[in-house]
């Protein structure tokens, strides 16, 4: 394993409010650099409020958050956020969209055009540079705000069930292309997903989050080959490794196969 | 494009429906209504109560050839402009601040609520103790109706924008002029625009009473008080036309203006 990045103890949140919740509690996890790590967990486990305390959106309630040895306080376009809303902005053309967070880092002209043409060779929508959003199908879209995280090269990529609203030919599709994508270019990434599938084929270790108050239950190591194919999703090995979260997570309750 | 000069076709057809009707109704009218009314405390000889179209073309080419028509339109128009240009910069400013800081916001709202259906009419008596009698007072009446609508528009326009964006806009880490100009300006601008069209509107209804403020020719709010006075019904009616035309024209602009900012927000065809 590699060097240690993210470092996250004894995290605790608490939302406030007419119906306080406990969000987190004690969650203690280590990222380590290139790392593609998942974490899944049943619905309201506090699974978008771990990731948006990490992204800097949120200020934990208690414990600590800290990102290459230094607390996090704020959102940085070190830690990439792909949102599970649609964020790309209608407004703007696909390559407006590209070059947006290359504009706060005060790259001149020909340096964003450099970047955003391999970003947009990246993910396949070449002719595509001055269509707006709205032109473009969910799952481009969503490929356009996977490409404008990646156009400020970001240490860590935070990815919140990003093929959530899609459907489920494109998601599988989309979650090909995000393997290949992170094959070429190795980046530390934290995937939060229900999809225990999309965890498998992406991740090289799960996290499993038990139900409210979101605690780290299990975490099941993916030592599946790569590149990763669709095809793989039909091995036994994966199958393996799927019957071991569904255990985690509660699902299997029927007899044993 | 299309839908466009469709839209001005289907106006156009609309126009000539209502103008062809009222030629009727005139018509038959003429033989029908009476000459003679009682207002008040006397008889009004030889009154036209709907003039038909003879009568309005005379008047209309005495109104033209005196020069009142043009003088009335060029100087309310002026001050319809004047007053929509000063209270949309104030009414946006305002209202988009209330919304971004939220503090000053609160601190404000009640009072965007207690003035915003207050009429013109009842501003006026205030305005001309404050201001005085010329432009200053009628100018001012009309911006402070543009300014509450407009306010609203872009308190609104603001307050709405999905969190998803300004959250996206942080994490790229753009500085604050940077979410300012590229977020909350471009998704805010259509609530402002179609606030302006309504702002528009008011606006000229708003100078037929500002006019009554030491009433001067030429202008049209004074035109229709003079006319209804007198009363000569074929001034009145070409008095109401034009600021009729006048509004639809303004209407358009901003209806073309709001089409142009939000081009993203269609969907291209095919």
């Amino acid at each position: 394993m590699g060097k240690l990045r993210l470092r996250i103890q004894n995290l605790g949140y608490s939302y406030t409010g007419r119906r306080p919740t406990r969000a987190l509690d004690g969650v203690a996890l280590d990222v380590f650099d290139n790392e593609f790590l998942a974490l899944v967990g049943p619905v309201g486990c506090g699974k978008t409020t771990f990731i948006r305390i990490v992204a800097g959106l949120l200020a934990p309630t208690q414990g600590t958050v800290v990102w290459d040895g230094v607390p996090i306080r704020t959102p940085s376009p070190e830690r990439g956020y792909v949102f599970q809303e649609d964020a790309v902005f209608p407004w703007m053309t696909v390559r407006d969209n590209l070059e947006f967070g290359l504009l706060a880092k005060r790259l001149d002209t020909a340096a964003r055009a450099t970047v955003t043409r391999a970003l947009v060779r990246l993910i396949g929508l070449e002719g595509y540079e001055t269509a707006y959003p709205r032109e473009l199908s969910a799952g481009m879209s969503k490929m356009v705000e996977v490409a404008r995280v990646l156009a400020t090269d970001p240490s860590i990529l935070l990815l919140d069930e990003p093929f959530a609203s899609l459907d489920a030919q494109t998601r599988a599709r989309l979650q090909g292309e995000l393997a290949t994508l992170w094959e070429q270019r190795r980046k530390t990434v934290l995937l939060v997903t229900h999809d225990v599938e999309e965890a498998i084929h992406l991740a090289d270790r799960i996290i499993v989050f038990s139900s409210r108050p979101g605690r780290v239950k299990a975490e099941v190591a993916v030592d599946l080959p790569r590149p990763r194919t669709l095809e793989l999703r039909l091995s036994p090995a994966f199958s393996a490794i799927k019957r071991a979260v569904w255990a985690e997570l509660g699902l299997t309750g029927g007899p044993a196969p | 494009m299309s839908g466009r000069s469709r839209t001005v076709s289907r106006g156009a057809v609309a126009l000539i429906v209502l103008a062809l009707a009222y030629g009727i109704v005139a018509e038959a009218g003429g033989p029908i209504l009476p000459r003679r009314i009682w207002v008040g405390a006397h008889y009004i000889e030889d009154v036209e109560l709907i003039p038909r179209y003879a009568s309005l073309s005379e008047e209309a080419v005495f109104l033209v050839r005196s020069g009142i028509l043009q003088g009335g339109i060029t100087v309310s128009g002026l001050r319809v402009l004047g007053g929509f240009l000063l209270g949309a910069l104030v009414g946006v400013t305002l209202g988009g601040t209330m919304a971004w800081a939220t503090r000053f916001g609160y601190l404000l709202e009640p009072w965007v609520v207690l003035f915003r259906f207050t009429p013109a009419l009842a501003l006026l008596p205030l305005y001309v103790l404050w201001f005085g009698l010329g432009e200053a007072s009628k100018i001012l009446l009309i911006a402070t109706g543009v300014a509450i609508v407009t306010l609203h528009g872009a308190f609104e326009g603001v307050r709405g924008i999905p969190r998803v964006y300004l959250d996206s806009a942080a994490s790229l880490g753009a500085p604050r002029h940077a979410v300012l100009r590229g977020i909350v300006l471009p998704a805010a601008l259509p609530h402002v625009l179609s606030s302006f069209r309504i702002a528009g509107a008011l606006a000229w209804v708003t100078i037929v009473v500002a006019e009554l403020i030491k009433p001067t020719m030429p202008s049209l709010g004074y035109l229709l008080a003079l006319s209804g006075a007198y009363p000569r019904i074929p001034t009145l009616v070409v008095a109401l036309a034009t600021i009729g035309v006048l509004v639809l024209i303004s209407d358009a602009l901003a209806v073309a203006a709001y089409q142009r900012a939000t081009g993203w927000m269609r969907r291209r065809n095919g």
